[in-house]
């Protein structure tokens, strides 16, 4: 290797970015030229001077409310929009119907909660009603289901709560509670126990996503999330530990 | 798309660098994302985000664009840029000028197609791949960019720091 072709390799190298040959034949290289290695040690000052010293940027509160805000006003005056949705959302629906019937309903169930979950992330579906106050979160529901759900908020302990919407799963208006962890998003399904009762497994994960559910006397509890079982597990931890000392 | 929003403010922010023309590309980003969601037939969450971020990136050349307030809005030229600091370039000047700034400042000064890779690499951990679907440019390209973007902030570093 010359060493011209080293400089231009050796970040690539850094990078996890180069071919298992020629990362072999790169480590040769330098082992054996010491100005490679006073190359190869300047570029890791640098990388720790990125991470320490060039910031990462958070959209701001402001900022987060005008994209939604925006999404949303662009979709209301374009009925065709709105046509050309709720023509997918049909197919959708159709789709989960033929599957219900070839599955059994928790499969099905499982399948719309992930359904759900995917779908809430497309811009403006996150929430119905947004706010981190678990007070103001509640008392949305009344009227619009028949149970009330509960909601906590975990900002204390790294998930806060981003708020709720209404969704439809198995036949029926249920409430979606929306928690995040990070960048990821955390959608807690729940409805009243009694019904819904499932062979579905207790964990699955999908293209990515993974559920846990469970059942309390009072309600059962789906938890969607893209967020790691190591990150996930916590919050299920969480919610149960308070859903036992409600 | 909304799990995106910090690195696409991110990219915005070092793009415009300014905190209120970042908001308004990335805002006007979103809607032109909302328009043209169901063309887009990606399935892989890598490449929602890199999707996101090229119109981030197209968003902000055009702001770019339309308001001439780069202060090295010269045509960008891979050779004419390449060069680290050689001495007759204006750049290079430039480079040395901000020996008692912060790296950020160096960050800042690059043109804008090597601000993008170290942004989106650095702090936004993109993989080449998708670094090449952001900036419409082949890998070979993004691996060059980079290391060459790379060499002028350790030379700013250098200035600096004095290594």
């Amino acid at each position: 290797m010359s060493h011209q072709n080293f400089e231009s390799q050796l970040d690539a190298y850094l990078d996890g970015e180069l071919a298992a040959a020629d990362a072999r034949e790169l480590e040769a290289h330098v082992a054996q030229c010491q100005e490679c290695r006073r190359f190869r040690d300047g570029r890791l000052a640098l990388r720790a001077a990125i991470k320490q010293r060039v910031p990462a940027f958070q959209a701001s509160g402001a900022l987060r409310q005008r994209v939604w805000a925006a999404v949303r006003k662009r979709r209301t005056p374009m009925p065709w929009r709105s046509l050309a949705v709720a023509a997918s959302l049909a197919v959708v629906a159709l789709g989960s119907w033929q599957l219900a019937l070839r599955r059994s309903s928790g499969q099905a169930l499982a399948d719309q909660v992930f359904t759900s979950h995917i779908r809430s992330l497309i811009p403006g579906h996150l929430t119905d009603v947004l706010s981190s106050d678990q007070h103001t979160v509640k008392p949305w529901f009344n009227g619009k289901l028949d149970y009330s759900p509960p909601v906590y908020d975990f900002t204390g302990r790294g998930y806060p709560l981003i708020g709720g919407r209404l969704d439809y799963v198995g036949d029926r208006s249920v409430a979606a509670l929306v928690y995040s962890r990070r960048q990821h998003f955390i959608s807690v399904f729940l409805w009243p126990a009694a019904r819904g009762s499932t062979g579905a497994p207790a964990t699955q994960t999908r293209q990515g996503y993974h559920l846990q559910r469970w059942t309390t006397a009072d309600y059962a509890y789906w938890v969607v999330s893209d967020l790691g079982w190591s990150e996930l597990e916590p919050f299920v931890q969480l919610l149960q530990q308070a859903e036992a000392t409600r | 798309m909304l799990r995106h929003l910090d690195a696409a403010y991110t990219l915005a922010r070092y793009l415009t660098r300014n905190e209120h023309d970042a908001e308004d590309v990335v805002q006007d980003a979103y809607l032109r994302a909302l328009k043209y969601f169901r063309g887009f037939r990606g399935d892989e969450e890598g490449s929602a985000r890199a999707w996101l971020l090229a119109i981030v990136r197209n968003t902000a050349y055009s702001w770019r664009r339309r308001h001439r307030a780069d202060t090295l809005g010269t045509q960008f030229d891979e050779e004419l840029h390449s060069d680290s600091v050689a001495g007759e370039h204006p750049e290079a000047t430039l480079l040395k000028g901000v020996a008692e700034e912060s790296l950020t400042r160096a960050l800042d000064h690059l043109p804008p197609e090597f601000r993008e890779v170290i942004v989106l690499r650095e702090l936004n951990g993109l993989s080449y791949k998708e670094i090449s679907d952001v900036a419409g440019v082949p890998v070979g390209t993004v691996m060059s960019r980079l290391s060459r973007a790379r060499q002028r902030l350790k030379d700013a570093l250098c200035v600096e720091e004095e290594c």
